[in-house]
């Protein structure tokens, strides 16, 4: 586990927007976990003769990308009082999957002064110096690791204001030198100016490969059965998927829609998309419908809680 | 202040910790993180006494959970400190660790003052460790020199402006001024502090400067005796505050004893005055600083404040009179200004000080009914 200095932090405006949206829309003060990934960038000024910036393309330029939270809409849900970080807890909330996108923390809080509180320190040294949460930086030529460093603060004004109603800041735990480093924070958006964010993405959602020839390779393979059998398996378990995305539409049928002949299939694949639409605004209702009942749950929550603290010490 | 609107729990906790801390410590602000509920307090700014002045920390609690332990926001000028980071070291030896924050009972009133208490200590600590690093000759002469004394705070002040300085508070004289007043009624000890501001040196100055001196006291002392009045002895050209302190303390003393003698001449004072007037109407029993008498100047009843400084009796009482008869345009009782200029003399007996007082005041009441019927008639 290394100890680099990050550059900057970057985060998409959806994201950044959801993040304030949670933060505005909650109870009370709120805090969670940060997913991203942290990549290694070119330095992208690149000049002929200054010696004084040599010291600084020897570290390796890190961009820490934040593509997603988690807000367990408790607080001390992973940390105790003092700010120590319990694994047990904190693993309840991290999927296999999420494991190594586990970048990070942030806090949000009402009304409060905007630098890290005594017990944000404490949680993001935790966080730090456990070597159990470490996760690998991308396209990285050494496997060098980082641990879930990244501390985004939100706050609200002190008074309220009209205009300024939310502030946030980055920061970088850096365990050299046992404290919060402030970091900017990238903005991607799109447009024009962002393009460049987009030239490199990859997508990496679990969609699988568009293997569309079944019959025809399986024709060829004949007289080697034995050896392509998992081949075969593998292949068919991929089109159930396929098929399961593509509402019964056979994605062979896509090569019809080349040539003259492809007017007589549009229908057919106007059919796959109002499918599809369909199958969206279902689940968007069963979102809504499940929405209600979480928010119903807080209610009910809330109110036992007020209950409890309601009642006083005896 | 009320704290109603904090939940029970927390009210309790705030309220345990202004009655039980042994310095006088104040609640700036108190406001709410709920986004419906404004109205339920969970947070609020704490003015800690420290080195002569305030620290000020926000302490934070969830009104969602109340239940749960507050967090803590110190000043902008320490982010370095962090109470709890030497606990248990790098070893992971953390779990052990047991404070006021691990072992949090909501139920327990005393947790919040537990807390503060702990946290003011590491601040001391930590502010001493970051003045034990300036470097610096004569601080470090100072300091080791003086270290061993009890009750000393040291504040290191360092800002984009301000020049870098080291302040000291020193506790002066071991003695127990609460006792000496008879029915002392302070809550908190009184004391007296030297305060005593180093720049911070550069390498090059040759003879340094002298510190810059103040005499400070907790606020309640100014009733017996106040330090405005006492004149610093010089800081002569390379002396140290070893040096210094044992002759200002010698000062102090005397002047402390003496401050709470004159107490009795006081007392005496108005007792003298009693078979003049006739038993005060009210009078302050402990310092004796004041006394009003209910007196007549033929049908004209009027009563007769008495202020007496602690400087008494080198400064004559000021007195003022208060009609019962008459009231200004805001339905207040008419008063004279105080007064100030009348025959005295420190050297005269208590008895006679109480004749001359009467003699001046049997003239003036007239004087000063005259002054509420004119003031009446242009009514």
């Amino acid at each position: 586990m290394e100890d680099l200095p990050l550059q900057k932090v970057a985060i998409s405006g959806p994201t950044l927007t959801y993040m304030i949206q949670r933060f505005s829309s909650s109870l009370g003060d709120v805090d969670g976990f940060l997913f991203g990934h942290v990549t290694h960038i070119a330095p992208s000024t690149l000049s002929d003769d200054s010696p004084q910036t040599s010291s600084d393309s020897d570290s390796p330029q890190l961009v820490a990308t934040v593509t997603s939270f988690l807000c367990p809409s408790s607080p001390l849900s992973f940390y105790d009082a003092l700010g120590r970080v319990d694994s047990s807890s904190l693993h309840r909330f991290l999927s296999p999957q999420t494991h190594h996108q586990f970048i990070g923390w942030f806090s949000a809080r009402r009304k409060t002064p905007i630098r890290p509180s005594m017990r944000e320190f404490s949680v993001s040294r935790s966080l730090s110096t456990n070597s159990q949460l470490s996760f690998p930086i991308k396209n990285s030529e050494n496997p060098i690791k980082l641990s879930p460093c990244i501390f985004l603060l939100f706050a609200t004004p002190l008074q309220d204001q009209l205009i300024h109603t939310h502030e946030y800041r980055a920061y970088q735990f850096r365990v050299s030198t046992q404290s919060f480093e402030p970091k900017s924070i990238d903005i991607v958006n799109i447009g024009p100016a962002f393009r460049g964010h987009y030239g490199s993405f990859s997508p990496n959602s679990p969609f699988p490969m568009l293997n569309c020839e079944l019959s025809s390779l399986s024709a060829m393979n004949e007289d080697r059965r034995d050896e392509a059998l998992s081949e075969i398996k593998q292949v068919s378990k991929d089109q159930r998927e396929l098929d399961m995305c593509a509402e019964d539409f056979p994605v062979s049928n896509l090569s019809r829609l080349i040539g003259s002949e492809a007017s007589n299939h549009t229908a057919g694949l106007e059919n796959l998309y109002e499918k599809m639409l369909a199958k969206i605004d279902s689940l968007a209702r069963q979102v809504e419908k499940s929405n209600a009942k979480v928010f119903e749950q807080e209610a009910h929550n809330r109110k036992l809680r007020y209950k409890v603290a309601r009642t006083g010490p005896e | 202040m009320s704290f109603d609107g904090f939940p029970p729990f927390i009210s309790a906790q705030l309220q345990y910790l202004l009655a039980h801390y042994p310095q006088l410590i104040k609640v700036e602000q108190v406001w709410s993180g709920s986004k419906y509920f404004p109205g339920s307090l969970d947070r609020f700014t704490l003015l800690i006494p420290y080195c002569l002045d305030y620290l000020r920390w926000d302490i934070i609690y969830n009104v969602e959970f109340p239940l749960a332990a507050p967090d803590v926001i110190f000043g902008p000028e320490d982010e370095n400190f962090h109470p709890f980071h030497d606990l248990g070291g790098e070893g992971g030896d953390l779990r052990l660790v047991k404070n006021s924050l691990t072992d949090w009972n909501n139920k327990d009133p005393a947790r919040l003052l537990a807390l503060i208490e702990e946290l003011r200590d590491k601040y001391m600590s930590y502010q001493k460790k970051r003045v034990g690093e300036v470097d610096d000759d004569r601080l470090k002469f100072e300091i080791s020199t003086i270290l061993s004394r009890e009750g000393i705070e040291m504040h290191m002040s360092s800002g984009v402006e301000k020049a870098e300085e080291v302040k000291f508070a020193v506790p002066l004289m071991d003695m127990n001024i609460n006792k000496m007043v008879l029915a002392c009624p302070w809550r908190h000890p009184q004391r007296i502090y030297l305060q005593v501001v180093y720049p911070v040196g550069r390498k090059y100055v040759s003879a340094p400067s002298a510190p810059r001196l103040k005499l400070m006291s907790t606020a309640e002392l100014k009733a017996l005796f106040s330090i405005d009045d006492v004149k610093l002895p010089p800081w002569l050209d390379g002396m140290c505050l070893a040096e210094y302190l044992p002759h200002l303390e010698q000062l102090l003393q005397r002047q402390v004893s003496e401050a709470v003698s004159l107490i009795d001449v006081r007392r005496r004072f108005i007792e003298a005055l009693a078979p003049l007037f006739g038993r005060p109407l009210e009078a302050d029993p402990v310092f004796c600083r004041k006394a009003t008498f209910l007196s007549a100047s033929g049908p004209f009843t009027l009563l007769v404040h008495f202020f007496l400084s602690t400087q008494f009796p080198k400064q004559q009482p000021s007195l003022m009179l208060q009609s019962t008869q008459h009231f200004n345009s805001h339905g207040a009782p008419a008063k004279s200004p105080l007064l100030n200029d009348y025959p005295w003399s420190p050297r005269w007996e208590v008895s006679q000080m109480a004749e001359r007082v009467f003699d001046f005041l049997v003239d003036e009441s007239v004087n000063f009914k005259r002054q509420c019927n004119e003031s009446q008639l242009q009514h």
